[in-house]
């Protein structure tokens, strides 16, 4: 057992390296947020005078109150159309058995890998020609489409596990397809929804080459198109850009915090299914 | 939503851009009377703007201070981020003002309105014809310097070397340097002395060693050739003995390690940052720092145009219009081109372009002079100007050669210089051939 | 009769895909297209296009710069992709007995931190830390290294290995915790077994481990190597491309292609190239590692 007990120290201290290089980034990134506006320090140095009020400063120079709102809208756009038109269609694959359904299937998994920069020059024509261009709408829509492929997966894996005799009693008790699907499916599929929520979210908040193609007003992009944007403005003053970054990412960490059994248990079976 | 998706499908079919409306060509309505207004009704005018440039602002404030009918909806973005998106948005969303990037191929899609009527109605076209020359392109946007007007500056800018005051002491550097050996020799002696030699950047997609190196080919050869290069004369190349000589006096430069180490890895605020705090004796760039520099190092900044070989003979600089157009399709073009007249002919406005701007304002030539503090860089910036302009010796930039030649030809091969990567030769064989292939529309 | 109504019923059941298969209709499958077609022209994005055949493909295979993007991307799978697992493997491997430990309920959570953060972040931090005065060389100096602290991110040998750490850094955690969660699937009782015959850890981990993992490691290799081939964020973020070309990656030359050079023909036949060679590289491996039960 001695092997055992040494296993697991090394095990410890691997873990603790392998935290503190994970944590490292984001330590060097708010010592530095703290130096004077403007200077250059070093890497890590802690500051004679910490300026807590760059993050102030920062906050408002990203307009990070209007941020919040364009990624919320984004995000608000997103995830419910995505998660309704994907549970039906993950119920029409997986459950009801449609014909074809195999086909189907197969035409949704081709976009599974597919790189968002393969498409991304007519998606900018398109969305103009739709004249929504430079609109949220101009993240919204494609994003909903180019997330269909996972997100119909991930719902279909849900409902093939459905048991058939659920629904067939249901039918008995003279519900219709429809009625089927929202009294009796939507509710039961509460996991997997709320997981690809998750995943959703987080995908959508993250997009950034949509973001700086589609929409040229950083206060109409997502969160991370505008920090793209903020680097562009603010990259010349490094006490600032990593004030302004971290803030940037503040919400997604709090939401990770508050979710986080769930992010990375989605996270996991995400990849895994993908 | 249904139509949408449809319609969207429907036109998929056709060969790309043939569905497209094309703005026609910019007949700009038949000559008034009288030079146009903004009128009295309340008016909006959609803005453009560059990141960084506190000049455009300063003058919009000050523009509707006089009339209030005037609002702004302005939009700013990097240069780099304007070049890209430049010809998009002028076909897409036309913006009434727009600082604009190399103009030749927004002109070639007829993109920008054509000013020549509104140049004849405030009379632009009586202003030294230097002012102008620029922006003037032949038909078509095949040829640029000769043509009709697309654009107006707010100003234009000129280039030379500024130089810290206090290191220059120290190395017993008294005068700016007369000669091409004077720079050298104070080059070296910067280095011997362990000071950074010159500050500059090259990092990202903007490759400021462009800079000194056409400072370099000033000194060693005719300005003329050049700027017959980034004017797309048919036949101009880049790749002559004398330019050659001056790639080779950059490489130099670069092998003595007068460039910060990481100079390819500097972007230009960093570099601006870096000399303003003393680290770094010359740096190669624009009179559009000048009203910065007299701030952030009162009295220590120095400015003097870039040395010829031979003593005494003739100077020349990068000098060019903070350039504005008005989109073909832009809804207020009138008012826009109001605004730009007053730009040039307020006394306000004009002392707005010289203290903010750090630039000599356009306008003609017995326009009345902002005042300017003697012994400022300010004072310099605008006295080299006049240099300039007895040498005849102004050019355009060679990155405004075209739209792509600087962020794909330019920055690559000039980072690749200094990493050695390239040759001198090769430099300009590369550069050439990417003009080539981007002048006949690759 | 009862056929029939089933039947029928079904039929009624494509209803419930037409949305979900509008949006992808519309919104991937339309653009995919688009991209070939408009491969096969000459278009500035502005004017009307001239039809060229195959001549953009005939550039991206024979351009030195387009193609070195292509060879760069193919470069950072070995920082995206096997830094990620081989790591994840070893260091999973280590944990795995304490896996259910507190400490390692903490560690979950902070190395998942560089999966939930936007990737622009990653690239706005790790250019700092990168940077001629950054935490890196900071660090090399202490330890008595001076001499190779550079800016690594503006150094034409180090640029793309820069790039390709901040992808591993962003990686790593991923594959970990993926790893781990397949180990903890794995019997007990074969370790057990193994240990009985006098197995050491490295044998244990040979002939247990790592073919218990297969479809684990699939995923992995899958996700991170997608990743490397379609990286954009990072590289737009830290590098832009450079110095000279030496990080330009083919998602960023069709960026700059279609929206900066107007050489929409071009980037498409690039994003066309892409595109088959993500699909090209996933698919093989997907087929070879999922466990068909």
């Amino acid at each position: 057992m001695k092997s055992a007990r040494r296993e697991a120290f090394t095990g410890r201290v691997l873990l603790i390296v392998l935290m503190a290089a994970t944590l490292m980034p984001f330590i060097s990134l708010f010592v530095t947020a703290l130096h004077p506006s403007g200077t250059y320090p070093l890497g890590l140095e802690w500051p004679d005078d910490p300026q807590w009020g760059n993050f102030a400063t920062a906050f408002t120079a990203a307009k990070m109150t209007e941020l919040l709102k364009s990624s919320a809208l984004i995000v608000l756009g997103v995830v419910p159309i995505s998660l309704v038109v994907a549970t039906m269609a993950g119920f029409a694959i997986g459950h009801l058995r449609i014909p074809g359904r195999r086909i189907v299937f197969v035409v949704f998994l081709l976009g599974l890998t597919l790189p968002f920069e393969g498409i991304i020059t007519p998606l900018y024509y398109l969305v103009r020609d739709m004249g929504v261009l430079n609109t949220r709408w101009a993240i919204i829509l494609p994003l909903i489409g180019l997330f269909m492929p996972f997100s119909v997966f991930w719902m279909r894996a849900h409902f093939i596990n459905m048991p058939e005799e659920l629904s067939e009693s249901a039918r008995i008790d003279g519900a219709g397809t429809w009625q089927l699907f929202w009294k009796v499916h939507v509710p039961l599929a509460a996991p997997a929804t709320s997981s690809l929520a998750i995943l959703l979210f987080l995908w959508t908040w993250n997009q950034f080459l949509l973001a700086i193609v589609l929409v040229d007003d950083p206060l109409q992009r997502t969160m991370s198109g505008a920090l793209g944007a903020f680097q562009g403005q603010w990259g010349t003053d490094i006490p600032l850009l990593c004030a302004g970054s971290l803030l940037i990412l503040t919400p997604t960490l709090l939401v990770f915090l508050i979710f986080q059994r769930r992010f990375v248990t989605a996270l996991l079976q995400g990849s895994l299914k993908g | 939503m249904v139509v949408i998706l449809g319609g969207s499908l429907a036109a998929a079919c056709a060969a790309p851009g043939s569905g497209n409306a094309q703005p026609t060509a910019a007949a700009s309505s038949a000559p008034a009377s009288s030079a146009p207004t903004c009128g009295t009704e309340p008016i909006t005018l959609k803005g453009y703007f560059e990141t960084g440039f506190p000049i455009a602002k300063a003058l919009t404030d000050e523009f509707t201070k006089q009339h209030p009918n005037v609002t702004w909806d302005i939009r700013e973005d990097q240069f780099a981020v304007i070049t890209q998106n430049a010809p998009r948005v002028l076909a897409d969303d036309p913006p009434d003002l727009m600082r604009l990037p190399q103009v030749s191929e927004l002109v070639k899609n007829n993109l920008l309105k054509n000013l020549d009527d509104y140049a004849k109605q405030f009379g632009w076209d009586k202003w030294p014809a230097s002012q102008l020359e620029q922006m003037r392109l032949a038909p078509g946007g095949a040829v640029r310097g000769e043509g009709s007007l697309y654009a107006m500056g707010l100003n234009f800018s000129m280039t030379g070397v500024f130089y810290n005051k206090k290191l220059a002491e120290q190395i017993g550097m008294t005068t700016p340097p007369e000669t091409l050996a004077d720079l050298d020799a104070a080059l070296a002696k910067a280095k011997e002395a362990g000071l950074a030699p010159i500050a500059q950047f090259n990092g990202g997609a903007t490759g400021g060693l462009a800079f000194p190196l056409q400072n370099l080919m000033a000194s060693y050869g005719p300005s003329a050739p050049i700027n017959e290069w980034i004017y797309q004369k048919p036949g101009a190349t880049i790749d002559t003995p004398s330019n050659l000589q001056a790639t080779q006096h950059l490489e130099k430069w670069i092998k003595a390690g007068y460039f910060w180490k990481d100079v390819n890895a500097v972007d230009y605020a960093t570099m601006m940052s870096r000399f303003m705090k003393g680290d770094g004796l010359f740096m190669f760039d624009g009179d559009w720092e000048s009203g910065n520099l007299d701030k952030q190092m009162a009295g220590n900044a120095g400015f003097f145009l870039m040395p010829p070989v031979q003593a005494g003979g003739k100077r020349a600089a990068m000098s060019a219009p903070l350039t504005f157009g008005i989109g073909a399709n832009a809804k207020n073009a009138d008012c826009a081109a109001f605004y730009l007249d007053w730009v040039a002919t307020d006394t306000k406005a004009r002392t707005i372009g010289v203290q903010i701007g750090g630039s000599h304002p356009m306008g003609p030539a017995d326009a009345p002079m902002p005042p300017v503090a003697a012994g400022t860089v300010t004072e310099s910036t605008l006295g080299a100007g006049a240099q300039i302009a007895k040498d005849n010796g102004s050019m355009d930039f060679i990155a405004n050669a075209t739209g792509a030649i600087y962020a794909k030809s330019w920055t690559p091969n000039l980072q690749k210089l200094v990493g050695g990567e390239q040759t001198p030769e090769g430099l300009l064989k590369s550069v050439q051939s990417d003009y080539q292939t981007q002048v006949q529309g690759g | 009769m009862k056929a029939a109504v089933k039947r029928r019923r079904n039929w009624a059941g494509w209803l419930f895909v037409l949305p979900a298969a509008a949006f992808y209709v519309v919104f991937v499958i339309q653009p995919l297209f688009m991209t070939v077609q408009y491969s096969l022209y000459k278009w500035d994005g502005i004017g009307v296009a001239t039809w060229t055949g195959f001549q953009n493909y005939l550039k991206v295979f024979t351009d030195p710069d387009l193609f070195a993007a292509i060879f760069n991307a193919v470069k950072l799978i070995a920082f995206f992709s096997a830094v990620p697992v081989v790591l994840g493997l070893a260091i999973a491997a280590t944990i795995r007995r304490i896996a259910t430990s507190r400490l390692a309920l903490v560690a979950r959570t902070v190395i998942f931190l560089p999966q939930v953060i936007p990737l622009v972040a990653a690239g706005i931090t790790w250019s700092w830390l990168l940077s001629s005065t950054g935490l890196v060389n900071q660090l090399l100096t202490y330890i008595g290294l001076e001499k190779i602290t550079r800016a690594w991110l503006g150094d034409f040998s180090t640029a793309l290995p820069a790039v390709g750490v901040i992808g591993a850094w962003v990686l790593l955690g991923l594959c970990t915790l993926l790893l781990l969660a397949g180990m903890s699937k794995i019997d007990p009782a074969l370790y057990e077994a193994a240990r009985l015959d006098g197995a050491g850890p490295f044998r244990e981990f040979f002939s247990i481990t790592l073919p218990s993992l297969r479809q684990e490691i699939g995923v992995c290799v899958t996700v991170t190597v997608v990743a490397a081939l379609a990286s954009f964020d990072i590289v737009y973020i830290s590098t832009q491309g450079g110095p000279g070309n030496a990080s330009m990656v083919p998602g960023l030359e069709i960026y700059y292609l279609a929206f900066s050079e107007r050489q929409v023909g071009l980037a498409s036949a690039l994003a066309v190239v892409l595109t088959a060679l993500v699909i090209a590289c996933a698919l093989p491996i997907q087929w070879l590692t999922r466990d068909r039960t």
